[in-house]
């Protein structure tokens, strides 16, 4: 591969990588620079591309190595994060604040239910065992095969598949206890109080039904639910989406959050 | 052993001996995994209420089976070789896990627990059969294994 084939190789894979990236380390400071390190390291080692791949697959096994290196010495988040980071916000009124001033201000600080999905997701998806949540987003936000995550990953195909089974699982179990979107006992309902907040004049329920998870939660299998959730995720892009700025700022506070409860959390 | 997946007992005065072993259509590495990932068992094996802890060589875990329930068994891992052999126990006594690759790619597992001591005959009827948890867990084991290897992914 030239060094032209490869800029153009990076150039198209690059969205992608900043959004994986993101939905592994939840900072987008981590986020900026693994991608530049992805960048220099695909320069580095352009002369090992031997194409048993396809560039976007061994662009992302490079950036996969560099966020795992980032996170090995960081402890996983709990699958109750969003709980956590709820009562933080509440007694932070400087949090409010500041989203309200994004959300008047900035032409990427609408509030959507489906992004906030999508932002749920990222959140708990970090209380997996790092190769599982890596895998499922390679898998389902992504769409790698199998194979290809294998080689991403430098593991088996075998491996992959019990990640993916593990991850899916523990996912679909967490979704069917807490989320009130398909679940009329779910105990999060941070979708409709933030939509209360951010657009005081919609009606959640009109809203809600827009969404084919929430309009399907009723008759379908939570397998499906898991799937239709994968979708919402798939269709959006956490740099550039209506409402990415004020879904950043929210993920930049559960981030430190976290941080601050697993530093007091002996484990 | 044959693996049928059909447990048996050898009792002795001071020891007694359950195995089970049964043939599984599962590469060894997804079978070490779901051995060793100890956060998880509850969620395939229905023998296992929890372990906490980390399965790892030399670590200690807790584990709560449905056979004593009220009882936690502290157990140290005392050999851990990747896709072949676990072995973990305490004093009382230790179980094996071991997993053996055959021609066909299939795995075959077994497992042994032996307890004993000399003040085993004391207690030995108070100690619950072991035969139907350990059918079980071997078929939950072939369960789990088989279902994410066939997963449509």
């Amino acid at each position: 591969m030239t060094i032209e084939q490869l800029t153009k190789e990076f150039e198209q894979a690059s969205g992608q990588l900043r959004s994986y990236i993101l939905r592994i380390t939840a900072s987008v400071a981590d986020t900026e620079d693994l991608v530049h390190d992805t960048w220099l390291k695909a320069t580095e080692k352009i002369d090992s591309f031997r194409e048993q791949s396809s560039a976007r697959t061994w662009l992302f096994a490079i950036a996969s190595n560099l966020a795992k290196d980032n996170l090995r010495a960081r402890r996983r988040w709990v699958s109750h994060v969003t709980d956590i980071a709820k009562e933080a916000a509440l007694s932070d009124p400087g949090f409010f604040r500041e989203a309200m001033q994004i959300h008047a201000t900035s032409p990427q600080g609408q509030f959507e239910i489906k992004e906030h999905i999508a932002f749920c997701f990222t959140c708990i998806a970090k209380s997996l065992p790092l190769e599982q949540q890596v895998s499922l987003l390679l898998k389902e936000v992504y769409e790698f095969k199998v194979g290809e995550i294998a080689q991403i990953l430098d593991s088996t195909e075998a491996m992959i598949k019990y990640y993916l089974h593990t991850g899916r699982s523990k996912m679909i179990s967490i979704f069917d206890g807490r989320c009130a979107l398909i679940k009329k006992e779910g105990i999060c309902h941070q979708c409709s109080e933030l939509n209360g907040i951010f657009n005081p004049k919609q009606r959640f329920q009109e809203e809600i039904v827009k969404i084919e998870l929430a309009r399907e939660a009723a008759t379908a299998g939570k397998e499906h639910l898991f799937d239709l959730r994968m979708k919402v995720i798939r269709g959006i892009d956490p740099f550039t989406s209506n409402a990415a700025a004020l879904q950043l700022h929210h993920l930049e506070q559960n981030r430190k959050v976290m941080e601050k409860y697993l530093e007091k959390d002996p484990g | 052993m044959v693996p049928t997946g059909k447990a048996t007992t050898i009792r002795r005065t001071f020891s007694r001996e359950t195995s089970v072993g049964i043939e599984i259509e599962a590469d060894p590495s997804i079978i070490w995994a779901l051995l060793t990932n100890a956060a998880d068992f509850p969620r395939w094996n229905s023998t296992v209420l929890s372990i906490d802890g980390t399965i790892a060589p030399g670590k200690g875990i807790a584990l709560v089976s449905t056979l004593a329930p009220k009882r936690t068994f502290k157990l140290k891992v005392k050999e851990f070789l990747p896709e072949t052999t676990l072995v973990w126990g305490d004093a009382m006594g230790k179980r094996r896990y071991t997993l053996t690759k055959n021609t066909g790619g299939n795995t075959l597992f077994a497992m042994t627990e032996k307890i004993g001591g000399p003040l085993f005959p004391l207690f030995a009827k108070m100690i619950p059969s072991f035969d139907k948890a350990f059918e079980q867990f071997a078929g939950d084991l072939k369960k789990e294994a088989e279902s994410i290897l066939n997963a449509n992914y």
